[in-house]
């Protein structure tokens, strides 16, 4: 951006306190720090500034900051025996950032993974002709309790089924990032990519406009953009609405943070009401045509007669007037057949099928349990492997091989050969690690990385995204639900294009 | 045009911090009364008491332990803590309506009144609490004026804290004056204390000088046009909000017409006075007053909330 304070900031004689000391890099790739032990270039700004703060500055700054977001409501409620106590999101002071050559190969890969998994939803929803190529197992996806029969043959505007993903992405010891999971359904954490930033641009101001960081604020705007763009052509200027299940739900926060943003109104199931396969909303000055969904509650639950019936989330009739295209629903039913766990194993094969090109983003090498060959490699090498139910998220119904002890090997080894169909393994990866203040210490610890891309007409990245923490010293478990953080994430702009582009 | 569930949200975000402020107040009135032994002491607390619905004032061992669990008491309903908790999950609910500045009002106060801490700054200094958690409902007035649309939403919020304040008034006022009374109000410690418990002193004071009677604390909490805690004054704003909210209304759309119910009420209102009101009785007129505001109630759901919707399917 501006070279002249970038050069004078570097030349600052470095100042290096105890906290500075005290960071030791494991094993793993560090994001601020190379081999050697040299800061990598495009942390320089942020390294100066840390390194100027004290201790207590930065234990200053951290409670500011939670304190905030207690105040703008940015929690999620423990229940307890007798009251409910409020509780925020773990964040993390200093953000991670990402180079723009590094970026440029995430933004193209995650598009073109994106792009593929639309094509293959259309497909297994439409004519199924890679499943009859032989390229993914048949009953792999039809047998999938993610898979929709109600969505054969439905017509979907632009092809668009996933119009909101969030992709977790990891980087290995080699430096390199891979995708560990898709996340198709209803991904969240957007709006924590939002509120940290905000709080960063006051933390870290100086180091923020010297590194020429790009802006995420547009991303509720794009979503808007992203879902009038579904909607019939000859309704001109359609009503979106989003659907929350409530204000109980963990994530209320986030659904009512975009519905504020975008200016769209917050619906409850309750809200809703289907007359003549068309969905109304109830307001003050009678029934109101809704076009457009963007829907926070699971497939199961969107429409309790096409659905499950016991939902009281729903609204009666939703699906009928989806099929008959009065209404669309975003993200479309039935997209999490695309991010089962096991159907992930063959993305670059989908890739390869429906593109003709090589995945940009490699996929993190997995065991099928289904395969007899590849079930006696895992039960062999239990110690070694990350095990996952294919149909858990959240991090639970999963063993880490090298963190468990023998029986709870030995237990999960039992499980797998019981039902070898729902497991999958990987390798362990070590993720790589970025500096965070944990009691008042700088310390290295795990991170991931979930940026947001957005389908309708078009494809788009948020140039930014969450980074996931795992805050406990050594852990690989990044979920929210498991003692997980986040922090900010910078993506820089290119220093050669002079000037920082949305 | 807005949901009908966020309306009926917003109201009752008004209608429950008004309550917690007029609790708030009255505790406070009552504790600080009640430093003095003497009968008006015992009479202005036998008149908040009353107005909180304890007739005998028997239910409890002393003022103090009565305002503190008026206070704090989170398994009492009606408590000023449980008040908070549920316009805070009203306005939760409807969370996306709400300026984040009118929000963060809201919430840091439910945050203090519902930490262990609270509990601490009452006993330190009951009077110091009360008057923070008072100021503190005033800035979230102010920051819903200042930062809110005055559109439908912010009226539905005003709509509810009106009609809760014309009842709480109608009320206090037929316990110190209620012709059915056994004890009426008439020391004049007493007296000034009611009129500090309407937050009325200072303005009545300007208005009738220091001559406190209780024919012009009845004329000036009933008739007065500018006091914003008189009940012609409230019974306005609500014909105003209503009318203003009822444009949208679709003409065919039928319902309990609310604006009109509050209508009635308000040239009622302004066109009694206090000779008259005397020879009735002001207990007939305060009925009538919590009667029409139950009607006013009943018929703005009818009409914006929990209407038929076989009525307003599309033909």
């Amino acid at each position: 951006m501006s070279p002249v304070t970038k050069q004078s900031e570097i030349d600052a004689p470095p100042v290096l306190p105890m906290t500075q000391a005290a960071y030791l890099p494991g094993a793993a790739y560090d994001e601020m720090f190379a081999d050697g032990g040299e800061v990598r270039d495009h942390y320089a700004h942020l390294h100066t500034r840390m390194s100027r703060l004290s201790t207590e500055e930065l234990g200053g700054r951290q409670q500011t900051q939670e304190r905030s977001f207690l105040l703008q409501g940015i929690t999620f409620t423990v229940y307890g025996a007798d009251s409910a106590t409020e509780r925020i999101i773990p964040t993390d002071l200093f953000p991670r950032i990402l180079p723009a050559q590094e970026w440029a190969q995430i933004e193209a890969g995650l598009t073109q993974r994106l792009r593929a998994l639309n094509m293959f939803l259309a497909d297994i929803y439409g004519d199924q002709k890679i499943l009859m190529d032989g390229i993914v197992p048949r009953e792999l996806v039809l047998s999938a309790p993610s898979y929709r029969r109600e969505m054969q043959h439905l017509f979907v505007p632009h092809k668009a089924y996933a119009n909101v993903c969030g992709s977790d992405l990891i980087r290995g010891q080699d430096g390199q990032f891979a995708v560990l999971e898709d996340n198709l359904r209803v991904p969240s954490g957007v709006s924590y990519m939002l509120a940290n930033r905000d709080a960063a641009k006051r933390t870290f101001p100086g180091a923020y406009r010297a590194a020429g960081v790009r802006p995420v604020e547009r991303y509720p705007d794009l979503l808007l953009s992203t879902l009038k763009s579904m909607a019939a052509d000859w309704r001109p200027n359609p009503q979106v609405v989003v659907l929350t299940p409530g204000v109980y739900n963990s994530a209320y926060y986030e659904h009512a943070y975009l519905a504020r943003l975008m200016g769209v109104p917050l619906v409850e199931g309750r809200d809703l009401v289907v007359h003549d396969n068309t969905v109304y909303m109830r307001t003050t000055a009678g029934l109101r045509r809704i076009d457009v969904i963007y829907r926070r509650v699971d497939d199961d639950f969107i429409d309790p007669l096409t659905f499950r019936r016991d939902s009281s989330l729903g609204v009666a009739g939703l699906f009928n007037a989806y099929r008959a295209g009065s209404v669309v629903i975003c993200n479309a039913p039935g997209t999490g057949v695309a991010d089962d766990k096991a159907v992930y194993a063959y993305v670059p094969d989908i890739i390869r099928y429906y593109l003709g090109e090589d995945a940009i983003l490699p996929n993190i090498e997995t065991f099928l349990c289904r395969e007899p060959a590849q079930l006696s490699h895992v039960l062999d090498n239990l110690d070694k492997l990350v095990v996952k139910a294919v149909g858990a998220s959240g991090g639970y119904g999963m063993l880490i091989g090298p963190h468990a002890s023998a029986k709870e090997r030995a237990e999960f080894a039992d499980a797998i050969k019981a039902d070898p169909e729902n497991y999958i393994a990987q390798p362990t990866i070590q993720l790589s690690t970025a500096p965070c203040l944990v009691d008042g210490r700088i310390e290295p610890r795990h991170v991931d990385l979930r940026p947001f891309i957005l389908s309708g007409e078009k494809i788009v990245v948020t140039p930014g995204a969450l980074t996931r923490v795992a805050l406990k010293r050594g852990s690989l478990v990044v979920n929210s639900s498991q003692g997980g953080g986040s922090k900010d994430t910078w993506v820089l702009a290119d220093e050669a294009s002079g000037s920082v582009q949305p | 045009m807005m949901l009908a569930r966020v309306a009926d949200s917003l109201y009752w975000t008004g209608r429950y911090l008004e309550r917690a402020e007029h609790l708030s107040r009255l505790s406070d009135v009552m504790l600080n009364a009640t430093l003095d032994q003497s009968d008006s002491g015992l009479q202005a607390a036998r008149i908040a008491l009353a107005a909180l619905g304890d007739e005998e004032g028997s239910k409890t061992a002393s003022p103090y332990e009565a305002a503190r669990g008026l206070v704090l008491n989170r398994d009492d309903p009606n408590s000023v803590v449980s008040s908070l908790a549920r316009a805070r999950e009203n306005a939760r609910q409807v969370r996306d309506q709400i300026t984040t500045e009118t929000w963060e009002r809201l919430n840091m106060l439910y945050l203090r009144m519902t930490s262990g801490e609270a509990e601490r700054a009452f006993e330190s200094g009951s009077s110091a609490f009360l008057h923070e958690v008072i100021a503190d409902l005033h800035t979230f007035k102010g920051a819903a004026d200042a930062t809110m649309s005055h559109g439908e939403g912010w009226r539905f919020l005003m709509l509810g804290a009106h009609l809760e304040r014309a009842q709480l008034i109608a009320r206090l006022l037929e316990v110190g004056f209620g012709e059915a009374r056994t004890v009426q109000a008439t020391d004049r410690i007493a007296l000034m204390s009611l009129l500090r418990m309407a937050c009325a002193l200072e303005p009545y004071l300007r208005a009738y000088t220091a001559e406190i009677e209780p024919r012009h604390i009845l004329e000036f909490l009933l008739f007065s046009e500018d006091f914003p805690r008189s009940i012609r004054f409230t019974t306005t704003q609500m014909e105003l909000h209503l009318s203003k909210v009822a444009r949208h209304m679709e003409s065919a759309a039928s319902g309990g017409h609310p604006e009109r119910v509050a209508g009635r009420l308000k040239a009622r209102l302004e066109f009694a006075d206090i000779e008259e009101l005397e020879a009735v009785g002001a207990s007939g007129l305060l009925a009538q007053v919590v009667n029409e505001c139950g009607r006013i109630h009943q018929a703005i759901y009818d009409t914006f909330v929990a209407y038929p919707l076989e009525l307003r399917l599309p033909a």
